[in-house]
């Protein structure tokens, strides 16, 4: 069945497009197909689109009429545009769990009265839907994490929270991809580079892809730290057959 | 190459902003007062994407090593060349080995010095704009050389200079509703039209704080969109409006939406100032 968006002004030159209010793969999939088919058809019109859970911004170019636009996306949408699709791709990230980087494991393991491999097995076990990016450039919101890992938010934010580091927060699990203020849980840390401004496509881990955690130890941690700093690191990504 | 050998309060290059990877959570960043960098652009014969630097209460010094031709608009500072004042919103003439700074604004906070042919530092993602972790300085530092093509024959405008003082003693700001305004209560709705708030002292170019004495709040929301120019409402009752720098998403009600000349406005505040709403409707408000 087709979901229409509402429709919302979000100032003289964007527009939010809105699904029920919800955090569900099958909500966000609606999300990232009309995302994809707003940049495919309005590419003159556009500047960008910024997609969400369930929500969607589309930012217009200075010049773009926003009624005469909100016209001809009215006719895309009810034209569906649910099939076109993106393939997903499956991105393994390593993670050391080393309490040398994980900060806050102790204390959550004391609080959720889980042991710190079963904490690590229950992180690393599913495949994490990247939901979008926000908070910090290449930041990946990642969901679901397993019910017994909920834990809130830190009641202080710690001022430093070094790029790489793996946190949980709620039902979500993040990446910091860059140093950065943060008040998420600190489960561990990736050696790999998240964001790298010197290339057109900065992120390798992006919206609507999949991501496996895997653990690593410190010394594996040091190697790919070294192919990651001589850019000789190759990321490991597998198609998903549908 | 211009050398910088003091960088003043809170200094950096800035252009038009940097459009393409907010879906990257990529901030937009760009110069807080468009109007005022437009018009520092316009006056030295540039195209309105060149950098300019964006100083912020107190100047920077700036010494040229070799002739150019600049401009300075936006907040009312007093440019020195070697301690000779200068007139603003004037293009003048900037030998090598002399000295550019500045004497404390007396109105307004942001200012804008355009170089003829623009600033030429590396562009990062399509842009110059400063960013910490996307540039590699987030602000200018001392002992910096920026580097400025050579002194070109462009034609220099004079476009008549008025600064108009009521901009920066205004406090009004236009607003249109946000998408989370119709969900306010109708009590909380009129509070925020007819409130007034200051300027809080931790604003800045990600987020100017409105202080206030008024009893409103808004449930949090799932993390959606944001821009610059969106008012944030949160459920302890703190009031942010984003600037340049902001998020490209976030978990607070997005109460309003300031229109580009609102933005402008407000990063001329300065911690303190008086603030307030004027809510407009989208056919009075031509951006």
């Amino acid at each position: 069945m087709k979901v229409l968006p509402d429709i919302r002004m979000f100032g003289p030159q964007a527009l939010l497009l809105e699904w029920p209010a919800e955090i569900k793969l099958s909500t966000h999939e609606r999300v990232m197909r009309c995302a994809i088919a707003i940049e495919t058809k309005f590419v003159n019109q556009i500047l960008e689109v910024v997609p969400t859970y369930h929500s969607l911004a589309i930012y217009l170019k200075a010049q773009e009429d926003l009624t005469t636009f909100i016209e001809k996306l009215k006719l895309v949408l009810n034209n569906g545009s649910e099939e076109i699709s993106k393939h997903p791709q499956i991105i393994t990230v390593p993670v050391c769990y080393h309490s040398k980087f994980a900060l806050d494991l102790e204390e959550i393991s004391t609080s959720l009265q889980i042991s710190i491999p079963e904490i690590i097995e229950l992180h690393t076990k599913p495949l994490y839907k990247v939901y979008f990016l926000g908070f910090l450039p290449g930041f990946p919101y990642l969901g679901r994490l397993d019910p017994r890992l909920n834990i809130p938010r830190r009641r202080a934010p710690r001022p430093w929270v070094e790029q790489g580091s793996v946190a949980i927060g709620g039902k979500q699990t993040g990446l910091y991809s860059m140093d950065s203020p943060g008040g998420w849980n600190i489960i561990g840390k990736t050696p790999l580079r998240l964001f790298d401004p010197n290339k057109s496509n900065p992120t390798q881990i992006n919206a609507g892809d999949l991501v496996k955690f895997e653990p690593i130890t410190r010394t594996e941690f040091d190697l790919i730290r070294v192919e990651v700093e001589s850019e000789t690191f190759r990321w490991r990504k597998e198609a998903v057959d549908d | 190459m211009i050398e910088v050998m003091a960088a003043g309060l809170h200094t950096s290059i800035q252009d038009l902003g940097r459009y393409g990877y907010r879906n990257l959570g990529v901030p937009v960043s760009g110069t807080m007062d468009q109007a005022a960098a437009f018009r520092a652009n316009k006056l030295v014969g540039n195209p309105s994407d060149c950098a300019v630097i964006e100083f912020t209460a107190s100047g920077p010094i700036l010494s040229f090593e070799i002739d150019a031709v600049v401009a300075i608009s936006g907040a009312l500072f007093t440019p020195k060349v070697e301690g000779v004042s200068q007139k603003l919103n004037i293009p003048f003439r900037v030998k090598s080995g002399q000295v550019l700074s500045f004497d404390t604004p007396s109105a307004g906070i942001r200012g804008y010095l355009a170089v003829q042919g623009g600033i030429q530092t590396q562009e990062y993602l399509g842009s110059r704009s400063s960013y910490e972790g996307i540039t590699p300085f987030g602000r200018l530092k001392k002992g910096m050389r920026l580097p400025i093509r050579a002194l070109f024959d462009a034609s220099v405008v004079s476009i008549s200079s008025e600064v108009i003082r009521s901009n920066f003693d205004s406090m009004e700001v236009e607003v249109t509703k946000g998408p989370e305004y119709e969900a306010l209560s109708e009590s909380v709705r009129s509070m925020l039209v007819s409130g007034d708030y200051k300027v809080g002292v931790q604003s800045n170019r990600m987020a100017y704080v409105l202080e206030h004495a008024i009893e409103i709040s808004a449930k949090e929301i799932i993390t959606g969109p944001v821009q610059p120019g969106t008012v944030q409402l949160t459920p302890s009752g703190q009031l942010m409006v984003l600037m340049r720098d902001a998020q490209t998403t976030g978990g607070y009600a997005r109460i309003f939406q300031l229109s580009e000349r609102a933005i402008n406005k407000l990063s001329q505040k300065r911690s303190g100032m008086a603030v307030r709403f004027q809510l407009v409707d989208f056919q009075n408000n031509d951006k």
